[in-house]
């Protein structure tokens, strides 16, 4: 057991420490306050971000040389998730496509896939958005019913997505689509489909935190040439699984890191507004404690990436705590702070350290997208403790 | 970068864990909890002293292994595995505080040859509160009441703890016996009028606040496995409504919760004994958040293992009540969870 970080791994993280400090030239929570920001200035800059971190080489952390990628590790890339939310740098803006899409195509898609999608997907040229859910396929997404059926050198599409992140800010969407009615996983194929596509439909959905990161996706008879299907026909529940397994990973530790440094601007402003009491104490601690226990499951995880170990299905409990904890965690601060800790950030009177009625908000999301605590469960009774299936 | 353990270190888990099966079947812990006043033998003692764990960190040049926390917890994990009556936390963090001192060479090497057991004696009140008349020193002599002190009726000597300083008395002990719910620990009432040699600084017992929070965190990884396991067994056996119970989504939700304690648990763990050998910056907090977190950790999965079984869950004749026991005692000293929720807060300079 080791859990130095490498002399090379110490080195990278100075080095981005540094490059951090040159060129992010306001944190996140700045830019945010700024009155002239809008939901699209505030897109414009983190396209931006995304293209001084590519120009820097800081993408595609464990993709191969030859599409753009660092050639780096999964090592590499937890550092930079936790040094970006320590610096409190914006999110890049085609974090989808490159968690999620690129991955897999790296993994199934062909070389004339990868040369055609990946360099535009890190130069944030060609925003992509994720086509999963289904107004009646949500959790039970092999239920998912937008068909895709062959005709000449075409796939023909036609069904609604739903909640579809970044659908109202992209260019591109990976869709999973029917190829075949009769069989219920293998039926599912992964296409990919250009936004104007004709036939297609993108209308915005408001979020309960008033803005419209997601939305919702509309195909009637649109037209997609073959060679956008990623894998084979009827690899597409598989793929996705995958590309889900990237997306639940690995995120623990850049979780401690941003919630350790609001907890820190939590315990200022207790002391501020003079809250020395025991029971806000014991909030305070029971806060940092489970923070800290979260902080040593990424230390493992990357430890485990080190030392050359995929995450399995056990990613799962990961992704439980951190969507659980945070919503424990910003509901604790709003406890706290009292009342003020309601006001938008647009009033005079909000503290300018966290935006944390929109994170009190936003904490919702996270345990239902990507696979809801449900979904996480039921992975974690039956794929790791193989516990029986429910009969019926 | 390395989670997992070194070879070293998985082969003192293997042979830990196949000497207490073969040393502390479920029978026999049960037997000597219900039945042998002392809490174990003397024989069980000094089998622990051949194999090296009295000796396990102590220093070379008092026949100690020498080894870190990590080896620590991985035998602190096995022995709250196996439910292992007995002082060994207690011996083994009253020898760290005595090594920590200095000058105790002679006794340090009785002790780890199993010669002789000392406990630390530093509860002036059975309940927690400010209304307490600590223990006092007049002259050379300790004078006062102690509580909670573990295995007092047959620690040869005592580490007694007054305001300033910290003392080594002798034995003989007139011991009140003060009986918990858990049949693995004895604890015993002192009262002092005792001749003392001081050993140092009552702050001298700080010193091994880490330790203690580490040890007793390792043993409840060790209790919420074991508890964990005997749940997932029955659940997949036991048959209600003509299928096995762990096939209910009522269940599996709650078990997967109980991994995601027990594997957390064992991340924090892990974690602050790397961060205690290393002497990393985040040890102290490392520590008192694996305490912390573990002691509730162990009261949700051992409670939840008991309501999962059902009935069969609340007699004396399933093993799982002494698993939950053994939590709760942990759970209160060698740090409770209020002290270390304080400790986190000063770690990570929350200060009021």
């Amino acid at each position: 057991m080791d859990l130095q970080l490498t002399e090379q791994h110490l080195k990278f993280r100075d080095e981005l420490r540094a490059w951090l400090r040159a060129n992010l030239l306001r944190p996140w929570r700045d830019a945010v306050r700024d009155p002239h920001a809008t939901e699209d200035s505030l897109m414009e800059l983190r396209r931006n971000w995304q293209r001084k971190l590519y120009a820097a080489g800081y993408l595609g952390m464990d993709w191969p040389r030859e599409w753009g990628g660092r050639g780096a590790t999964a090592v590499e890339g937890a550092i930079f998730e936790e040094e970006l939310a320590r610096a409190d740098a914006p999110q890049i803006l085609n974090f989808l496509g490159i968690d999620l899409l690129g991955p897999a195509l790296i993994h199934h898609g062909s070389e004339a896939q990868r040369r055609r999608f990946i360099p535009p997907m890190l130069a944030a040229d060609e925003i992509w958005c994720q086509g999963f859910s289904e107004p009646g396929a949500g959790s039970d997404l092999a239920s998912l019913r937008t068909s895709a059926l062959i005709d000449g050198d075409d796939f023909v599409l036609n069904g609604q997505k739903i909640w579809t992140t970044f659908g109202p800010w992209a260019d591109w969407i990976f869709v999973l689509a029917r190829t075949d009615s009769a069989d219920r996983h293998g039926g599912i194929s992964f296409i990919l489909c250009k936004l104007d596509t004709p036939g297609v439909t993108v209308r915005r959905l408001r979020q309960i935190t008033g803005e419209s990161e997601f939305g919702e996706v509309f195909f009637e008879d649109a037209r997609v040439p073959r060679e956008n299907l990623v894998g084979q026909i009827g690899e597409g529940w598989r793929i996705a699984m995958t590309v889900l397994a990237y997306e639940r990973g690995g995120a623990s530790l850049a979780y401690a890191t941003r919630l350790g440094r609001d907890l820190a601007h939590l315990a200022a402003a207790c002391k501020e507004n003079g809250r020395t009491d025991a029971a806000t104490r014991e909030k305070l601690g029971r806060l940092l404690v489970e923070n800290e226990v979260m902080r040593a499951n990424g230390i493992r995880s990357l430890a485990n990436f080190a030392d050359a170990k995929v995450p399995g299905p056990e990613s799962s409990i990961e992704k439980l705590f951190w969507s659980e904890f945070d919503k424990r965690f910003r509901e604790t601060a709003l406890d706290i702070l009292g009342p003020g800790g309601q006001l938008l950030r647009t009033s005079a009177e909000a503290r300018p350290d966290v935006d944390w009625s929109r994170e009190f908000l936003w904490s919702r999301a996270g345990t239902i997208y990507s696979g809801s605590s449900e979904i996480q469960r039921n992975i974690i009774a039956k794929r790791v403790l193989n516990l029986p299936t429910e009969g019926r | 970068m390395k989670f997992d353990l070194s070879e070293d270190q998985a082969l003192l888990r293997q042979s830990t864990r196949d000497f207490l099966s073969s040393q502390w079947p479920p029978e026999r812990a049960r037997r000597v909890m219900e039945q042998e006043p002392r809490g174990y033998t003397q024989a069980d003692w000094q089998r622990l002293a051949e194999m090296g764990y009295l000796g396990l960190i102590l220093p070379a040049n008092v026949g100690g292994q020498g080894l870190g926390a990590i080896e620590l917890a991985i035998v602190l994990e096995e022995v709250g595995r196996a439910c292992m009556p007995g002082p060994y936390i207690d011996a083994v963090l009253a020898a760290a505080v005595l090594a920590a001192a200095g000058g105790h060479d002679a006794l340090l090497r009785d002790i780890g040859a199993g010669k002789k057991l000392v406990t630390l004696a530093f509860e002036d009140s059975p309940f927690r509160g400010t209304r307490v008349t600590p223990t006092r020193c007049e002259g050379a002599r300790v004078r006062g009441r102690k509580y909670f002190i573990p295995f007092a009726a047959q620690a040869d000597a005592l580490l007694v703890a007054t305001p300033d300083t910290l003392w080594l008395v002798a034995k003989p002990f007139d011991v009140v016996e003060m009986p918990t719910i858990d049949p693995a620990q004895r604890f015993g009432e002192v009262t002092f009028d005792h001749a003392a040699t001081a050993v140092g600084p009552a702050s001298l017992l700080q010193r091994i606040d880490r330790l203690a929070a580490v040890s007793a965190s390792a043993m409840l990884l060790g209790i919420m496995s074991r508890a964990m396991e005997m749940t997932l067994e029955y659940v997949q056996t036991r048959q209600a409504f003509k299928r096995p119970i762990g096939s209910f989504q009522a269940l599996q939700h709650r078990l997967a919760d109980m991994l995601l304690k027990t594997e957390s648990t064992r991340s924090a763990v892990y974690r602050a004994a790397w961060c205690y050998d290393t002497n990393d910056a985040d040890a102290a907090l490392a520590c008192a958040a694996a305490k912390a977190y573990a002691g509730d950790a162990a009261r949700l999965v051992c409670g939840e293992s008991i309501q999962m079984h059902g009935g069969i869950g609340f007699t004396w004749e399933l093993d799982l009540h002494f698993y939950f026991k053994r939590a709760k005692t942990l759970e209160q000293f060698y740090g409770s969870t209020e002290v270390q929720l304080e400790r986190a807060l000063a770690a990570a300079g929350f200060q009021p």
